[in-house]
């Protein structure tokens, strides 16, 4: 059970890399990071299910939540970065929102305390798909070469600045757009998960010397908890406006 | 499902298996490392595999064989590139398989119902929450055509009520007039009529008063006078023109 639950410190080595502890030694080996996957999906699936079990006139838990969330990606992404056009992205962004924020909601649950996306495999996965979705839809839009043109070579700036220009977009919408993406998901994971587990050794090896000098790093552990929630979600929005704005640019490239 | 899912489900799990195998082999523990070489260690002019190449290596370069030496360093700084702690940023393939799948299995399945259900939940309130507004506005409109029909023939009572009122004003000033000026000659010919009863009263009484104070005074005159006057005619207008004198006053006095 060590290998999945949070009950002890881990090694350093295992603060973010678990041993596999199902089909072991298998390409389909599962460890702690992927158990949390299989778990945002089942927790992102169960609250749909139960949403549309109920069918209420005024909704109520599951279905609250199941709505609230369609009606903010609808009109707090959706309408804000594409347009109406770009309902029919919310299928896609609303599973993005949800999945991404069980993933790293787990950093504050009891006893799993691990935030799947702060391991590079989900965030970099994503990206990836985001990059094949938003070239698709700007070659479909604008065909190949209009839209590399209208990427490449944006209207209104001076032709010798596209020297420097047309490169440099070249490599935002080929790499860094998707490694940005990957890596700011990523990186915030690891930097909320580094610092609950510095001020969880801090508070427990200052907890031998009393209770006045482990207050303070437990208060801002607590702190830092909540602050990690709140993050959890906020990544979870970047991840998918950012998404919603890069699809928004290849569908509308004179915005 | 529809063809276009088809290839949307094929590029997401194509992307996924791409960066999969891009993710190389990360996540293997120092001891697995450090075991894996010792296992597979084979040395140039040394004779054996494995831990008996590695027992010949030790005992090469206790003899003081430098060619053993140079060996030692390398194996040395192999062995120590196991301590070495894994990439951080580079994703662990079972972690994206699991992921991926968890992430394609979520899309497929909120796309195929889960989100639909809900969706559909949320269009047919707002459609009855709209037909609600539109039934109250059309109810609204309905009772403001009927408060201004209301209204309408409200004022045209009321225009009517006042032209009757107007009417029967007049009428009534008419009336009135009428019955004032009837009024007025009824009583001026009653005046009139009592000021001519009065004079002929008058006259009579004066007329009634003249004979009978004539035939008093003539009496009198007579009882007094009857050897004063042998002319009766004489006496008689004597007494006559004394009695008119007489009448005249008293009239005077009277009027």
């Amino acid at each position: 059970m060590m290998n999945v639950l949070a009950l002890e410190f881990p090694p350093v080595t295992h603060l973010f890399e678990w041993p596999d502890f199902l089909f072991t030694d298998t390409p389909v080996a599962l460890n702690k990071t992927g158990a949390i996957y299989v778990l945002a999906l089942l927790l992102t699936a169960g609250l749909f299910w139960a949403a549309g079990r109920r069918r209420a006139l005024v909704p109520v838990g599951a279905q609250t939540v199941a709505e609230t969330g369609i009606e903010f990606v609808e009109s707090n992404i959706i309408m804000q970065t594409i347009g109406p056009d770009g309902r029919r992205y919310l299928p896609l962004l609303t599973t993005m929102f949800f999945f991404i924020f069980f993933s790293n909601i787990f950093g504050v649950i009891p006893l799993v305390q691990f935030p799947a996306n702060s391991r590079m495999a989900i965030p970099l996965a994503l990206a990836l798909v985001v990059w094949v979705i938003y070239h698709y839809v700007g070659i479909r839009t604008q065909g190949f070469f209009g839209y590399f043109k209208g990427s490449l070579f944006p209207p209104g700036v001076p032709w010798p600045l596209y020297i420097l220009v047309a490169p440099i977009e070249l490599l935002q919408i080929l790499l860094i757009r998707p490694l940005s993406l990957a890596i700011r998901l990523w990186a915030n994971m690891v930097a909320g998960h580094l610092l609950l587990v510095s001020f969880a050794v801090l508070s427990a090896a200052l907890w031998g010397a009393g209770f006045i000098p482990a207050a303070l790093p437990f208060f801002a552990l607590i702190l830092i908890t909540a602050f990690e929630i709140f993050v959890s979600a906020l990544q979870a929005f970047i991840f998918t406006i950012l998404t919603a704005v890069y699809i928004g640019g290849s569908l509308h490239p004179q915005h | 499902m529809s063809r276009r899912l088809w290839v949307v489900a094929g590029v997401l799990v194509g992307t996924i298996a791409f960066s999969a195998s891009a993710a190389g082999a990360v996540g293997e523990t120092v001891g697995s490392c450090i075991f894996e070489e010792l296992e597979e260690a084979q040395f140039d002019g040394i004779e054996g595999e494995g831990l008996s190449a590695v027992k010949n290596l030790k005992d090469r370069y206790k003899a003081g064989d430098e060619h053993a030496e140079e060996i030692k360093t390398d194996f040395e700084a192999d062995l120590e590139d196991c301590i070495e702690a894994p990439n951080p940023i580079l994703p662990e393939v079972t972690e994206i398989i699991w992921g991926g799948a968890a992430f394609v299995v979520l899309l497929a399945l909120m796309r195929w119902k889960l989100f639909p259900v809900v969706k559909n939940l949320m269009e047919q309130r707002t459609q009855r929450i709209q037909d609600s507004i539109d039934d109250a506005d059309r109810t609204r409109a309905e009772a403001m055509e009927v408060k201004a029909s209301y209204e309408a023939e409200l004022l045209d009572a009321k225009t009517e009520a006042a032209r009757i009122v107007d009417e029967a004003r007049q009428q009534a000033g008419v009336v009135r007039a009428d019955l004032q000026a009837r009024a007025e000659a009824d009583i001026a010919e009653m005046r009139e009529r009592a000021a001519a009863d009065v004079e002929a009263s008058k006259r009579q009484a004066i007329a009634d008063l003249q004979t009978e104070v004539s035939d008093i005074a003539l009496g009198a005159a007579e009882a007094v006078l009857a050897h004063n006057l042998e002319n009766p005619e004489v006496q008689r207008q004597l007494i006559d023109d004394y009695i008119n004198s007489v009448g005249a006053g008293q009239l005077g006095q009277q009027g």
